[in-house]
């Protein structure tokens, strides 16, 4: 007998009905899953701590701080190079230099800007808008020969941010400093936010 | 819940957004736990299968190829899941499968009502073989076609309907025999 005819026959056909119903699982469900995939996130965390804190004894450290004047020639330069260069994208950011507007809320403007030719949507998400690529203040707008930015307020402190391109492409920023800092050995971007110096 | 799409929701796990699998737990949790209460039989065991497979899929989110079919490349993981848990709960409830065959004979004596008829059914498809009632599942709960059975399940389509066949003739055997339908 064919499927279909098992089907017909009725009998195969309660059976299933029976079974489509609805079955939920409990109230706490939820809660349990992101508790343990939390736990998960935090032992990866700590693992890539203690890499990284190998990799420090070894290596010559280096602290990279982000200071208006000195990341706006970098800025500048890099974006000629990729001019000159044809390169097909490269990015960076950068705090205001011109005039910076006060900080207000331990915050600071800064400008995110990529150079993404082919590029029809770019935004920047990070863990300062929760990684929120359709975040209305985040979204860069197109400047002209495939160069997009946005300037946004960003608090004081260490973060990690990447470009969205075509809300599709994540894109590490080329000139910042990099960290394989999320649960899965992608690569983030980092910024340092400084206060404003008065 | 938001409109995102599981692509886009992945991406932003994959980023450093831990929260955002909450959203993918939300999608898949229901439909995907009916699934395991008719492998496994039993809420708890349901839960404990489908809790694993979802924290298996995050620990493994960054090796998912095609995030837009997050749901799918889950159930697959899910599937396999029970796999697992029935094969240890088979050796465990041996004893149990003997008292419940018991149970169904004494329940030929009473009226059939529908929560009856259904704890027959659930008795019927807990005494299939696991890969026949895996197939029948997947077929006539879950609405697959043989094609997407075999993408889910590694088995080739002739052996699935083989499967579904057997199946079907067992559990119109058990339940015609219980319920004169």
């Amino acid at each position: 007998m064919s499927d279909d005819k098992l089907f017909e026959d009725g009998v195969i056909e309660r059976i299933a009905g029976e079974l489509r119903d609805a079955e939920r699982p409990s109230a706490g469900f939820d809660a349990r899953v992101m508790a343990s995939v939390r736990g998960i996130a935090r032992a990866r965390q700590r693992e890539h701590r203690e890499r990284r804190r190998l990799w420090n004894r070894v290596s010559q450290p280096r602290t990279i701080t982000v200071r208006p004047w000195s990341v706006g020639l970098a800025a500048a330069a890099l974006l000629l190079c990729a001019s000159l260069a044809g390169w097909g994208a490269h990015a960076f950011a950068r705090m205001e230099s011109a005039a910076p507007a006060a900080a207000s809320g331990g915050s600071q403007r800064v400008q995110f800007v990529l150079v993404a030719p082919n590029a029809k949507k770019v935004a920047v998400a990070g863990d300062f808008n929760g990684w929120d690529a359709q975040h209305p203040a985040y979204q860069a707008v197109h400047r002209g020969g495939g160069v997009w930015s946005v300037t946004a307020r960003v608090p004081v402190g260490h973060h990690r941010y990447s470009f969205v391109v075509d809300d599709s492409l994540w894109v590490a920023d080329p000139t910042a400093p990099r960290v394989v800092d999320d649960d899965f050995g992608t690569t983030n971007s980092a910024i340092v936010v400084e206060p404003e110096i008065r | 819940m938001d409109g995102s799409s599981d692509a886009a929701v992945v991406a932003r796990v994959v980023h450093g957004d831990v929260e955002a699998f909450g959203e993918l737990v939300a999608r898949y949790r229901d439909r995907y736990f009916r699934y395991a209460m008719h492998m496994l039989g039993n809420r708890e065991d349901a839960e404990e299968a489908l809790q694993d497979a979802f924290t298996r899929a995050y620990r493994s989110l960054s090796r998912c190829d095609d995030p837009e079919r997050f749901g799918a490349w889950l159930f697959r993981i899910l599937v396999n899941r029970c796999r697992t848990s029935g094969a240890r709960r088979g050796r465990r409830l041996k004893t149990f499968v003997s008292d419940d065959m018991a149970l169904m004979d004494a329940s030929e004596e009473h009226p059939a009502e529908r929560r009856a008829w259904r704890e027959e059914i659930d008795r019927a498809l807990a005494r299939l073989r696991p890969e026949q009632r895996e197939a029948f599942v997947l077929k006539y709960v879950e609405d697959l076609g043989y094609d997407e059975m075999s993408v889910v399940t590694g088995v080739g389509v002739s052996a699935l309907k083989m499967r579904v066949m057997r199946a079907c003739d067992r559990l119109r055997e058990m339940l015609s025999e219980v319920h004169s339908v």
